[in-house]
């Protein structure tokens, strides 16, 4: 007993003691928290209509948001959650508890348009530019005009709820934060196609947050990234994006294009996306399923066509009149078409009616298509096709061009088997070294300390992971195996020269203490100088490891070695 | 005990022999990377994230035939270079790795369910590389391994401030890398960009011991024994050391399921089997002559 005391009242095991207690709270570990975390709310869904705020990226998992009933129901897991959302019926006023209080939200009924072989004339609101003479000066006025359009009948049918526009995760257990590789998503490494000022980059960064968000994608990390220190130069300069639960397709085509979007008759320039469209509409009443266009099957499968309306700035207007002014008329159309292209490639032609020639209509509808195997299929790509085009319209075109250099899609359930094998290996790994060094030393007393001092190892590698918001993934889970390696290599240093002691030599337990931290110093220097150059190399892609690597040795050097050579000095002085 | 007495008298008395042997051995790693590079212009075989090209991971609980996969993918794709290798855990095969350049990660997935292998959508994790960013990848590790050896060959010197016991230290350092890469290169593993990493890693773990048994020789001169009993102080802590780190990479390399990690340990499992040769032969060995001649030298 009085040697249990004398090992806990010493500076360095108190120390180290103060340190696991610092790292619990930073893990935070709640094995029974239940409701679900919130990871980001839709632009314009009922749940950001009620008042939900997208949670920050830097916050700490356990900070989040997460809901905890709705309608006085439980919600424990992702599972309550979906099984309650799909039983909701459309404009049903629903309450949302969360962690932070209590919204009341409304469902939005999703329609289905399907057009019937009927015409109705409807009116239409357009505006036109006239010449009106107003005090004996003519100039040009906008005007409002109603006009008959006759188009076929529609009617729409409510075919269930829009989603609610949450995008959710089970309650997070602990504030330790998996990356991509254990808990599956998208990553892409991607590099401007020319050298770009840093400037530049940092607006290239924000428009493709911009996009990410806007396309509804709302749990992404973009990062800077270069494979040279910044006091060198910076060398190459890379744009890393890490999206959860994002299709490969999906990312390419909203991340790989410049988004440079612009709208030609003839060879003048109309429009250009961003700076000349000052609307672009995205609700059910402009936007979706061409009713004029009948989705239609070939051979090759069907296709669908898209359409949605923008309203273009006056000068756009403006450049679409003086380009219409002189065509031809042919067939009622005009003679030259506007034609759309993105990053320099055509995507639609749309034919210019002839009633618009020379006018400056600011309200036009933007059309496109999808394809798929089944109707439904085309019918959802085409979506799918129209809400890229509206994002890239809004958000504008990027400086320059941009090239994905890396994509990769990891899959969650393996992931998720990777996370439990680690642990699993970690275990094994520790139950090994501690049988063997039984086996050498033949003091089972040994063995606790030891295992005690790597597994204090790992969770304060952990604990600082969380603090400092770094990602556990597997390369940091490899980091962690071979610096507990380093460490139990020291444990031997330490033990054998605390050994020596017992056999009778001249020095006294501090001045071998000493040596042995010489050695260790040593070693430990050369490990952490090792891995600096690979913090740069591979565009930032080995830093996990490099980083988790150096973390874990200097706890072991400073906290948890001079704790283990305290406890072994006490333990076998006798 | 007499097995170890006896085998610590031949190191004594045959140290000479045991500091040759290590040399011919690094001579016949030199060489055998040299033929390597003679070949193929490479010294030693590069993974799809040094070169470019894409890595499938797919989760299998099913008997599988991994050599005809390989076959029919080759046969099916005969301008691309692609490899299917399975990851066990414990014995049993838990999942395909398939490693593919030049061909397109959509035509892999058409082809591969005509070869019995089960894709269900989002089970799988797909990985592609640009090809130049691959090659970038390459240099920079390249270099990233030059400056690790620079950094640790001056934490060396500052360590020691002794010119040729350090230099020692450092040739053991070098010694087990270039041996480590020719057993890579020999048993024919693809080297990715964890590999690397890897290599970085057993810089730190192969300089340990050598720190460990220059320190015991050079500055505990004071603690008495002749130079081989310090050596033999030293050679028990360190083949403790050596034996605990294989004891975990060796269970790493058995259990995990990761292919990453799965490199990792049996890059740090064959050095530090070199380790074990190049800290107690040669450096040993090396550092005994150095310090005795000197010795000699002196009286």
């Amino acid at each position: 007993m009085a040697m249990f005391k004398r090992i806990f009242t010493n500076f360095r095991v108190i120390i180290l003691l103060i340190c696991l207690l610092l790292g619990l709270f930073a893990i935070y570990p709640n094995p029974w928290n239940t409701g679900v975390s919130i990871k980001s709310i839709a632009k314009n869904s009922s749940a950001e209509l009620a008042g939900f705020e997208n949670p920050k990226a830097t916050i700490a998992p356990m900070g989040r948001e997460r809901i905890l009933a709705i309608n006085n129901k439980p919600i424990s897991d992702m599972q309550a959650y979906f099984d309650f959302v799909s039983k909701l019926e459309p404009n049903q006023t629903i309450t949302v508890k969360t962690t932070k209080s209590s919204y009341k939200l409304v469902t939005k009924p999703k329609l289905r348009i399907t057009e019937l072989n009927e015409t109705e004339i409807v009116l239409v609101n357009e505006t036109v530019e006239v010449n009106q003479t107003v005090n004996g000066t003519t100039e040009l006025v906008n005007q409002t005009i109603t006009k008959q359009v006759e188009q076929k009948k529609t009617v729409q049918e409510i075919i269930g709820i829009e989603p609610l526009g949450f995008s959710i995760d089970n309650a997070p257990k602990s504030n330790l934060r998996q990356g991509l590789d254990l808990q599956g998503g998208t990553r892409v490494l991607l590099r401007p196609a020319e050298e770009v000022p840093r400037e530049t980059l940092g607006l290239m960064i924000d428009s493709l947050k911009e996009r990410l968000n806007v396309y509804g994608l709302g749990d992404v990390v973009v990062n800077e990234v270069s494979d040279r220190p910044d006091f060198l130069g910076g060398g190459n300069r890379f744009i890393l994006v890490e999206i959860a639960g994002a299709t490969e397709e999906e990312v390419r085509e909203l991340l790989g294009r410049q988004g440079k979007f612009e709208a030609k008759i003839g060879s003048g320039t109309v429009f250009k996306g961003g700076q000349d469209i000052t609307y672009v509409c995205r609700t059910a009443q402009c936007s979706g399923i061409d009713p004029n266009r009948a989705c239609g099957s070939s051979p090759e499968g069907w296709s669908c066509g898209f359409m949605f309306s923008i309203t273009l700035s006056p000068e756009a207007a403006q450049r679409q009149s003086a380009l219409t002014k002189d065509l031809d008329v042919v067939e009622g159309s005009l003679s030259e078409q506007l034609v759309l292209f993105l990053d320099d490639q055509e995507v639609d032609r749309l034919s210019i009616a002839s009633d618009l020639q020379g006018r400056a209509v600011t309200d036009i509808a933007i059309t496109g298509g999808g394809q798929g195997t089944t109707e439904q299929a085309a019918i959802e790509d085409a979506l799918k096709n129209m809400k890229r085009l509206q994002t890239i319209m809004i958000t504008g075109s990027l400086p320059v061009k941009i090239e994905i250099e890396r994509i990769d899609n990891i899959s969650p359930t393996l992931g998720k088997e990777f996370l439990t094998n680690a642990l699993y290996v970690w275990l094994l790994t520790l139950l090994g070294v501690a049988v063997l060094l039984v086996a050498v030393y033949r003091k089972f007393i040994i063995a606790i300390p030891i295992v005690f001092t790597a597994i204090s190892e790992i969770f304060l590698t952990l604990a600082m992971a969380a603090l400092i918001g770094w990602n556990i993934d597997l390369a940091a889970i490899a980091g962690i195996i071979l610096a507990i390696g380093t460490g139990v290599n020291d444990q031997v240093v330490i033990t054998d020269e605390a050994l020596r002691g017992q056999t009778g030599v001249v020095y006294n337990w501090r001045e071998r203490i000493k040596r042995a931290f010489f050695i260790i110093f040593s070693a430990y220097l050369t490990i952490v100088v090792a891995m600096i150059p690979l913090l740069f190399a591979g565009a930032g892609l080995l830093k996990g490891f490099a980083i988790t690597t150096i973390l874990a040795v200097t706890i072991g050097v400073l906290i948890t070695r001079p704790a283990y050579a305290a406890i072994v000095g006490l333990l076998l002085e006798k | 005990m007499g097995v170890k007495d006896s085998l610590l008298r031949v190191y004594d008395v045959h140290y000479k022999k045991l500091m040759v042997f290590s040399f011919l051995l690094l001579f016949a790693c030199i060489v055998s990377l040299a033929i390597g590079y003679a070949r193929t212009g490479e010294f030693f075989e590069k993974g799809v994230s040094l070169k470019g090209g894409i890595t499938m991971t797919i989760p299998i609980n099913y008997a599988i035939d991994i050599q005809a996969i390989e076959r029919s993918v080759n046969t099916r794709f005969p301008a691309a270079d692609i490899g299917v290798r399975e990851i066990t855990e414990g014995g049993v095969a838990t999942a395909l790795i398939i490693e593919a350049a030049d061909v397109s990660a959509e035509s892999l997935e058409a082809a591969l369910p005509e070869f019995g292998v089960v894709l269900v959508p989002g089970k799988y994790s797909i990985e592609s590389m640009g090809s130049s960013l691959g090659q970038r990848f390459f240099s920079q590790t390249i270099r990233a391994l030059v400056y690790a050896f620079i950094f640790m060959a001056i934490v060396v010197f500052l360590t020691f401030r002794s010119v040729v016991p350090s230099s020692f230290v450092i040739l053991a350092a070098v010694s087990d890398i270039i041996s480590t890469l020719a057993v890579i290169n020999l048993i024919g593993m693809k080297l990715s960009t964890a590999g690397f990493a890897a290599l970085l890693m057993l810089i730190g773990y192969s300089v340990d011991t050598d720190i460990l048994l220059t320190t015991k020789v050079l500055r505990r001169k004071t603690e008495g024994g002749s130079i081989f009993q310090r050596t033999v102080g030293a050679l028990r802590t360190g083949v403790t050391m050596t034996a605990t780190a294989l004891v975990a990479s060796v269970i790493g390399l058995l259990f995990t399921q990761s292919d990453t990690i799965k490199q990792i340990m049996l890059i740090i499992t064959i050095g530090m089997v070199f380790d074990l040769i190049y800290t107690w032969f040669q450096n040993a060995g090396i550092l005994r002559w150095y310090l005795e001649k000197k010795e000699h030298g002196n009286v």
